[in-house]
């Protein structure tokens, strides 16, 4: 059904319209191919439900329609040194690597190949082109379960695309990186990574993402996973964002979880001048597990924006969600926790705790955890907690000879520490607090 | 090595302490009794310099320095000690990381070299095995969860590995059965040199039993009113403080 968007929303509808013909008669002879479809359906989505309005509660204190209304160019691949994909990785982890620079795939730079049995890492073209997948793809892209403007806008953009996936009973003994890379600095760009994550019944797999920049320059990531946890499946995914500090970001992370299932994310936003993260787990059956860990920290006039949602609609389902962070200097956090538990959820075990430390005047964390419960038999429990500094614990630290500076990074580093803790790779969770230390000064 | 003259301190515009007089040599132990509410802890605060109390007047002078003057880590690195009456809990923070970076920063700003990791083991297992704790409670996060005793015996052990010239004692017995108390005394004994001096902040005269004092002082009222050998804290155990109050307020009515 097509709704009236107003005339704003067209407007700007109407610019990626643009890029979306310009992309199409990029691509000669592949126009016929069924996932330009697709994504013609995507950008018709797009231009029928129009970007959020800035009175859309959800986008209440970020409004990022605005990012959308700037104008950006497609971004295209780009010369970089081996040395910064080696800081963008995990020192000696041995892990399945693909770079993208700009968004594009760099295939010099990266290292996938050797795959093991019931493993597959491709485009998303190869897959549909595959009979064996062409069905998960179609229906992959085109669920509309977490679909929203942004989902559209990457569905429509999006060429390449990476598709992984894991055959039944196959445990990946390797984690995924996606190292995504732009060079900024130069005129603004745009990139739309996407990410297909299809995991059979009884399969394991770690998928990394990390974003980083070489200059500090204006550009907009506009990235998109699905994750398709079958059943019995563990799907652990690893997010850290060090965006340049003039960037913006929207990241969409829709996981589907069938019986039994477990699907764990940990996020660490670092970078970014506006953030904004959807996350939401789509529980199909009963048995499953979710748990979601992130840790956000915001310094400067830094945005940081994260929704997540997770939809219990059957019996016997567990979610874990614990969120921390700190404010500082002009920074913004913003954490909206959406707990769905229907009248069918019985025996649900919902967790979810946010934290955040503020520590300037000018710093501002909005907190909002919002646990709808219509089932009678379930533990649900949720915390927000906005608090400063405890200057005891300062006092303590500096009677034992710490300076002001060690004692208040050595306190903000424990805070959120404790989020990290759950990281299970152990070069992830290293990496993860080396950058955060490095960001705590 | 402490020279308090006069100090008169406050804290949200009460005077809490009304005209201090102190002076520690090295190697002396001073302890300094008195009722709750007489200024112990504040005393013990303004010299490890928590900023809440004001300074109204007099001077504190440690080791030839001006201490009102120094930062409060620059007093922990120029050797004042204070073991708190209350040690705070810093979940996140792992006990043993704590005491390596509390070591190897302290030493740095007192100019001597950093140890190594092997170092740095055997120097903590050393100081853990004097204060006889847990090596477990190392790896825990600072004093969370820990016992009043346990607390006790960690702030010990802190004072043990960062080697202070005067260490501050505030009511690190109080509480403690009779086993923590020998182990906290113990620790002071060992650790009781020629240089090295002690004030320790009691309320009871137990502990006096096993750390043998150089002189008593009675608190009370923000004013030390008394001063003796142990002796005098024997009396105190024996009559309580009201004959002090009695004694103090006759005198000033
Ligand atoms: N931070 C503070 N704010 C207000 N009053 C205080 C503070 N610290 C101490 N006091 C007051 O100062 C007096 C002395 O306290 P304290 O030094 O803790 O005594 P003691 O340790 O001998 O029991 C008490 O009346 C106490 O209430
Ligand atoms: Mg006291």
């Amino acid at each position: 059904m097509a709704t009236a968007i107003d005339n704003k929303s067209a407007e700007i509808v109407a610019k990626y319209r643009i890029l979306f013909d310009l992309k199409e008669q990029q691509l000669n002879g592949q126009k016929s191919h069924p996932l330009q479809a697709i994504r013609q359906q995507a950008i018709e989505r797009l231009e029928s439900m129009g970007f959020p309005a800035r009175k859309d509660e959800d986008y209440k204190y970020t409004y990022v329609t605005k990012i959308a209304k700037q104008s950006f160019s497609e971004g295209t691949g780009s010369i970089i040194g081996e040395n910064v994909v080696k800081a963008a990785s995990f020192g000696d982890m041995d892990a399945f690597q693909l770079v993208f620079v700009n968004g594009v795939l760099n295939q010099e730079l990266s290292n996938f190949d050797n795959q093991m049995d019931g493993l597959t890492i491709s485009d998303l073209k190869t897959a549909y082109d595959n009979a064996d997948t062409q069905a998960l793809v179609e229906n992959a892209l085109t669920n509309e379960l977490g679909l929203n403007a942004f989902v559209a806008l990457n569905t429509a953009l999006s060429h390449g695309g990476t598709f992984i996936h894991v055959s039944k009973g196959t445990a990946v003994d390797k984690p995924i990186h996606l190292t995504n890379i732009t060079v900024s600095g130069g005129s603004a760009i745009m990139t739309s990574p996407q990410i297909l994550v299809v995991a059979e019944e009884s399969s394991e797999v770690s998928v990394i993402e990390t974003y980083s920049a070489i200059n500090d320059g204006t550009y907009f990531t506009n990235a998109l996973s699905r994750i398709m946890v079958g059943k019995n499946a563990h799907v652990h995914h690893y997010k850290l964002q060090n965006e340049s500090l003039a960037a913006f970001q929207i990241n969409n992370t829709i996981a589907i979880q069938e019986r039994d299932s477990t699907y764990s994310s940990y996020v660490l936003d670092l970078g970014g001048k506006t953030v904004r993260n959807n996350l939401s787990s789509h529980l199909q059956s009963s048995g499953t597990n979710t748990n979601l860990y992130g840790v956000y920290l915001a310094k400067g006039d830094q945005h940081i924006d994260n929704q997540s949602f997770i939809d219990h609609a059957h019996p016997h389902c567990e979610s874990n969600e614990l969120y921390k962070g700190i404010i500082d200097d002009k920074g913004r956090g913003v954490f909206n926790g959406k707990v769905n538990v229907r009248q069918d959820a019985q025996k649900t075990n919902a967790f979810q705790q946010n934290s955040s430390l503020v520590l300037s005047n000018t710093a501002q964390m909005d907190s909002k955890p919002q646990l709808e419960i219509f089932a009678d038999d379930v533990k649900c429990s949720h915390g927000a907690t906005i608090g400063q500094m405890d200057e005891t614990s300062i006092y303590y630290l500096r009677t034992r000879g710490m300076n002001l500076e060690q004692a208040r990074s050595m306190l903000q580093f424990a805070f959120v520490a404790e989020v990290l803790e759950n990281f299970q790779l152990e070069s992830v969770k290293e990496k993860a607090l080396a950058m955060m230390k490095e960001k705590l000064g | 090595m402490l020279k308090i003259k006069d100090l008169k301190v406050s804290v949200e515009g009460k005077e809490i302490l009304r005209g201090i007089n102190l002076d520690i040599k090295p190697g002396e132990i001073h302890a300094i009794m008195g009722p709750n509410g007489s200024g112990k802890s504040t005393l013990s605060h303004v010299l490890a310099g928590k900023d809440e109390y004001e300074v109204d007047s007099g001077s504190i002078e440690f080791c030839g320095e001006d201490l009102l003057d120094m930062e409060i880590d620059e007093r922990a690195i120029a050797g004042i000690f204070l073991a708190f009456q209350y040690p705070v809990e810093i979940p996140g923070v792992s006990n043993a990381n704590f005491l390596k970076s509390m070591v190897n920063s302290v030493r740095k700003a007192r100019g001597e070299e950093e140890m190594n990791a092997m170092e740095m083991l055997k120097y903590l297992r050393a100081k853990t095995k004097l204060v006889e704790l847990d090596q477990a409670l190392l790896k825990r996060s600072l004093n969370e969860g820990f016992s009043g005793g346990e607390k006790k015996r960690n702030e010990m052990l802190q004072m043990a590995v960062l080697e202070p010239k005067l260490g501050i004692l505030d009511e690190t017995d109080s509480g403690l059965d009779i086993d923590a108390l020998r182990i906290v005394a113990n620790a002071v004994n060992q650790l009781r040199t020629k240089d090295r001096s002690f004030l320790i902040v009691t309320h009871y005269q137990r502990l006096l039993d096993y750390i043998v004092p150089d002189y008593v002082h009675v608190l009370y009222n923000g004013q030390i009113v008394k001063t003796g050998d142990k002796n005098l804290a024997l009396e105190l155990e024996k009559r309580g403080y009201d004959w002090i109050k009695e004694e103090v307020d006759g005198v000033s009515a």
